[in-house]
């Protein structure tokens, strides 16, 4: 018997009222585990998603960019006070791609948070077969480092993509345009790019991403060939492809690398701002309902422990007139609230991890299982999920509690035995 | 070995409500430690009132009160409550137990609270009171399920449980049959010329009056005579 005498009168005035007690848990339990399992929802989805994207998507794309006409020139000339304005400006022709991209990569290979940096020529082209004329374009690839990052041997249908290394103006197209084209493995198709000269090249393996819009447009060639297709010479390069060791620092690492190569670095959270806007609005409402529960739950802690405080008043004034102080008299009711708490968010932890496995074993199916789309809810069991679920049930369940141990705090012992 | 237990300098009490009424007018007096004093008078006298103030749980009074040396006037409610629990053994007119306990348990609770000894020693000590008071078997009962009498000797023993330097009573023995108000009545005696704990009762019971030590007569808020 190591409880303090406030503990004990706490615990068993919970267990005078047992069907109360139960009921203001059942509330916190409801709360927690609702939490648990929309932060389990939401977090899976989003993972989803954003694993996702990093199956298209780089962590970092650096490009060079076109820019505005501004008055910088102007003003390294004219270096007085004066207003310069520049009358419609226009974008300027720069040089397409980036320079000396050896150089920039063999750069970059030494900052070691950075995992993966590939070079891509990317160009806009015309896909012919027969009398058939479709919009693509061609991604020039190093396709082994392309299958480290965005693991092309997941997407495959047919054939094997290290052909691109292997066989001369070999082409590797997505499902769309086979079946637009009705092209199969070791046909010839003609691509033209705007710039260089039209080459036939060999359809060495067809890949199926999922993304429709993809699959209809894009193949996967040897880097070099995608050079000669534009007529470029070897050291031409449109993007450099950069992974990191941790996606989340992105952005602060897209910025530096700007900094550094002066040319634009677009994380994968710019690239995806559509997604993060709907993260954020599908974190309001899920964050909102959860919010409501818990809302609830603190109310009907904050009912039971008003009702017993109106109840128990004549023995709240009994303990004062003995003894207890106004903190010891906090302390009793701001237990009995945390004991309430403590019994829902435990529960609530256990059902809302059983929810959140349930619900990860739901079929919702999937078109093609195999290759990465979603085939069963996701769900995600994230560890600080539940510590925020305790932390906020017993958040609630403290603030319920406080206001009405409080006001018991407050009982006049002689009015209240004076009757 | 002469000295103070309880000083009540110009104590002075309105009600509010109402109309103000002056409950109490000018009230002074002493106790001696070890002193075993009745106060008795009409009811609605003001007897419960002064009572409440002496043993300082009421603070909405005039005057001063001191409580062995101790000016009490002015001190937080948290200072108060400590003072109370290791110094003032209070049997409330209504025996107020907590019905949800045990008639053990409440005796402990004070006891538990001061922490002075161990759970066990508690326990015993516990026992002990009720013993004292007949009551014994009861220990384990709820409180609610006991007579009014044993209700009040429970009450007394709880008043006790701590030793306390000065014990109050509002009609401790009110529901009392004669023989356990002997017993109560014995029982202060020996607490107050053995264990030199000062006694200070309301009652209604002349004959207890009569036997302590000193008698307060009230009428109207005053104290209009003492022997
Ligand atoms: N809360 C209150 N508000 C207003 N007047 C009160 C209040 N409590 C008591 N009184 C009045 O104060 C006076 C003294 O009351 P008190 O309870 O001290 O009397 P008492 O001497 O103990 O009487 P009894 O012997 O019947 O217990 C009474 O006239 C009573 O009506
Ligand atoms: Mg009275």
């Amino acid at each position: 018997m190591k409880l303090s005498v406030n503990s004990e009168i706490a615990f068993t005035y919970l267990f005078a009222r047992k069907k109360q007690t139960v009921i203001a848990a059942l509330g916190v339990m409801f709360g927690v585990s609702m939490f648990i399992f929309m932060q389990s929802l939401m977090k899976g989805t989003n993972d989803y998603f954003e694993k996702q994207s990093f199956n298209t998507t780089p962590h970092i794309r650096l490009y060079s960019e076109n820019k505005v006409a501004d008055t910088h020139i102007l003003d390294s000339f004219i270096k007085d006070a004066s207003v310069k304005i520049l009358v419609n400006p226009k974008q300027l022709l720069q040089r397409q791609g980036i320079i000396n991209p050896n150089g920039v990569i063999s750069r970059l290979r030494k900052d070691p948070e950075l995992s993966f940096i590939t070079p891509q020529v990317t160009t806009n082209v015309i896909y012919t077969s027969g009398s058939v004329q479709l919009n693509g374009t061609v991604a020039g690839v190093d396709i082994i480092q392309e299958d480290k990052m965005f693991d092309v041997q997941g997407n495959m249908v047919v054939g094997d993509f290290r052909d691109l290394n292997r066989v001369n103006n070999s082409i590797l197209i997505g499902k769309g345009i086979a079946g637009k084209l009705s092209l199969h493995v070791g046909d010839n198709i003609t691509v033209a790019s705007g710039t260089g000269s039209p080459m036939i090249m060999k359809i060495i393996g067809i890949f199926q991403s999922g993304v429709k819009l993809v699959d209809e447009t894009k193949s996967y060639a040897n880097i070099v060939q995608a050079q000669s297709l534009l007529g470029k010479d070897r050291s031409y390069v449109t993007d450099i492809k950069i992974n990191l060791k941790d996606y989340n620092k992105a952005p602060a690492k897209a910025r530096e690398i700007e900094t550094i190569t002066g040319y634009k670095a677009e994380d994968w959270v710019q690239a995806n701002a559509q997604l993060k806007t709907a993260f954020k609005i599908r974190a309001m409402i899920l964050n909102s309902v959860v919010g409501v529960i818990l809302l609830v739950a603190g109310f009907g802690i904050y009912n039971i422990l008003n009702m017993t405080i109106y109840e128990k008043i004549k023995e709240i004034a009994i303990l004062k007139a003995t003894g207890f102080s106004g903190y010891s008299v906090i302390s009793i009711f701001l237990q009995q609230a945390i004991y309430i708490g403590l019994m829902g968010a435990v529960i609530g932890i256990g059902i809302g991890f059983l929810i959140t496995y349930g619900f990860s074993k739901v079929y919702i199916g999937g078109p093609n299982p195999t290759s990465g789309t979603l085939s069963y809810i996701p769900m995600s069991f994230y560890i600080p999920h539940y510590v925020e679920a305790i932390f906020f049930g017993l958040i609630t369940t403290i603030a319920a509690g406080y206001f009405p141990a409080r006001k018991a705090s407050r009982v006049d012992p002689v009015t209240i035995i004076r009757g | 070995m002469n000295s103070i237990a309880l000083k009540a300098k110009n104590i002075v009490k309105y009600f509010n409500d109402p109309v103000t009424l002056k409950v109490l007018d000018d009230i002074s007096f002493e106790v001696k430690t070890g002193e075993f004093v009745s106060i008795v008078g009409k009811s609605g006298c003001g007897k419960s009132t002064l009572l409440y103030i002496l043993s300082t749980m009421d603070t909405t009074y005039e005057g001063e009160l001191e409580v062995n040396h101790q000016k009490v006037t002015g001190l937080s409610l948290n200072q108060l409550a400590a003072i109370r629990n290791s110094s003032i053994g209070f049997v409330f007119q209504f025996h107020y137990l907590l019905p949800d306990f045990t008639c053990l348990k409440n005796v402990m609770i004070p006891a538990l609270r001061l922490g002075k000894y161990s759970y066990k020693e508690v326990e015993e000590r516990a026992y002990e009171k009720l013993k004292m008071f007949g009551v014994e078997e009861q220990a384990l009962k709820h409180a609610g399920k006991l007579s009014g009498g044993q209700q009040q000797r429970v009450a007394i023993a709880r008043a006790l449980i701590n030793d306390p330097a000065i014990i109050m009573g509002d009609e401790p023995t009110g529901n009392l049959d004669s023989k356990n108000t002997a017993i109560v009545f014995d029982l202060f005696q020996r607490l107050s010329k053995e264990f030199q704990q000062t006694i200070i009762t309301v009652t209604h019971d002349e004959d207890f009056a009569r036997r302590s030590d000193r008698i307060i007569e009230m009428s109207d808020g005053r104290i209009i005579n003492q022997h």
